[in-house]
């Protein structure tokens, strides 16, 4: 359910204008999907914001364009949490895919980023879904965390606008 | 929403082709994906009927390069433009960054074009965003069809926010490239404005910003002020370190300075005077006569008088109560 902006403070108003992922906390999260990895015997780990953006990645997958698989990823979860409100569902928190010889699950983690698994018949779904649940729930812990304490002072650089109105220049003349 | 990814080095923004159907928005995001230099752009991809109209959604990752060592993307959509898809568009709108509204130049077609307008105020208010804060721009397309409505009537009735327009000829590339090439500025510019005042509210919207009435100066500062003071109240710890927020820290400091002769004109000059050094962070300060306004000046010279006046009175007291005394003894 979103929020409405204009009753957020600044700073819950900055979190839902923007989704900052600082090093500390993508490291945390590619041990323990290294570790998932390991014990389900899963080919790839690849989690994706609800916007269809890459956040992090392990493991190996065929296909070097991450941008479309993670924008099809987050339509199709789109279009499946659509169709659970629709039958009374508030979402369908897990998806599985199946293919021939590949298969992709998905399982929501949070409220905003998705959890998608790549597997072959090296391992089965159940052994899969059974490490996919842990593994959100641990991740929710971490993201739980990072909600909670003061954001790390970082920033863009100063310089990110004018730089940025340069490449746009190069890039369209 | 835009992400921000410091470990991946990245930032991401969603870009959305919307307008009615059959206006232009996969023709455009196809120019785009021939046009664009081959290590910029990815792959397109079409979720479409076999009638080659989009059934969900057209999809292209941009890549502007290495910005300030953030690798930036854009991620650009299309919708499906047929009314009864309005729950595909939806899905589609999600977490959009910025939007650029596709209408088609032809006179029977202005009805449509409102329509998709209106529907995409609606959609956006349906997830809390409102499209004159979201940036967006206009694109007439179609220019070359002999029915084409002047850019004058288009833009009084469909460009009600006085967002950039542009005119196009999509199936030839013409005013494509403008058109993308704008919005994606305006896409930046609000990520660079949300960097820059990261504890702060959200910007004003980018359209609205040259119509914007601006306050008066002093009004400006006092506004800052208190807004500074409250996010100082609300978060006392944190300090963001980029130069602009500093700068902004140095006018909070001069604008508190200036407020406080209003105030005191309000609470009185005792008390403006207690105030004062409270309000220069505990530093207290010698007043010199020097230092003093006429007014207090005149003040300290009326209070003198009176005391001078009930010394005076004390002093006749003193003196009948000591003459009475003498009396009592002499009787």
């Amino acid at each position: 359910m979103t929020t409405d902006p204009s009753k957020m403070s600044a700073n819950e108003r900055l979190r839902h204008d923007r989704l900052t992922f600082y090093q500390e906390d993508i490291e945390r999260i590619d041990r323990l999907l290294a570790e998932f990895l390991r014990l389900s015997g899963a080919k790839c780990a690849l989690l994706i914001d609800k916007e269809g953006h890459l956040v992090t990645r392990k493991g190996e997958v065929r296909t070097v364009d991450m941008d479309t698989i993670s924008a099809l990823v987050a339509g199709s979860f789109a279009a499946t949490k659509e169709m659970a409100r629709l039958l009374g569902e508030q979402e369908f928190t897990a998806l599985y895919h199946q293919g021939t010889r590949d298969n992709i699950q998905l399982s929501l983690v949070g409220d905003r980023t998705l959890l998608t698994i790549l597997f072959d018949d090296r391992t089965t779904v159940g052994m899969v879904r059974l490490y996919a649940s842990e593994t959100a729930k641990k991740l929710g812990e971490i993201y739980r965390q990072a909600s909670q304490r003061e954001e790390p002072d970082i920033q863009l650089e100063a310089d990110y606008g004018s730089d940025a109105k340069k490449k746009l220049e190069n890039l369209f003349d | 929403m835009v992400q921000i990814n410091f470990a991946l080095k990245e930032v991401n923004c969603k870009v959305v082709y919307y307008g009615p159907g059959m206006s232009g928005k996969t023709t455009n995001l196809e120019v785009v994906h021939q046009k664009a230099p081959e290590e910029n752009k990815g792959e397109l991809t079409s979720i479409s009927t076999d009638g080659d109209r989009t059934l969900f959604f057209d999809f292209m990752p941009l890549d502007l390069g290495n910005v300030a060592g953030m690798r930036t993307k854009f991620q650009l959509y299309t919708v499906p433009g047929q009314v009864y898809y309005n729950s595909t568009r939806k899905l589609v709108l999600q977490g959009v960054d910025g939007v650029i509204f596709i209408a088609d130049s032809d006179a029977d077609k202005l009805a449509e074009n409102i329509e998709s307008y209106d529907n995409l105020r609606e959609n956006l208010a349906e997830i809390h965003k409102d499209i004159r804060e979201l940036p967006h721009v206009i694109q007439y397309n179609k220019r070359d069809h002999p029915n084409a409505l002047p850019v004058a009537e288009l833009d009084r009735q469909l460009n009600k926010y006085g967002v950039p327009a542009f005119e196009a000829v999509a199936r030839s590339g013409e005013g494509v490239f403008p058109t993308l090439k704008s919005l994606a500025g305006l896409v930046l510019e609000s990520i660079d404005k949300l960097n820059d005042r990261s504890s702060r509210p959200a910007p004003r919207p980018a359209a609205q910003r040259p119509q914007t009435q601006r306050p008066a100066p002093q009004q400006q500062e006092d506004e800052l002020a208190a807004e500074e003071m409250e996010q100082e109240a609300q978060a006392p710890q944190r300090r963001t370190r980029t130069a602009g927020a500093r700068s902004a820290g140095g006018r909070t400091q001069r604008a508190v300075k200036k407020s406080a002769p209003s105030r005191r004109g309000a609470g009185g000059a005792r008390k403006a005077q207690t105030a004062r050094p409270q309000t220069q962070g505990g530093k207290r300060r010698r007043t010199t006569q020097a230092d003093m306004a006429p007014a207090e000046t005149a003040e300290k010279k009326g209070s003198g008088a009176v005391l001078a006046v009930a010394a005076t009175v004390l002093l006749a007291a003193a003196c009948a109560g000591v003459v009475y005394f003498f009396m009592q003894g002499k009787s």
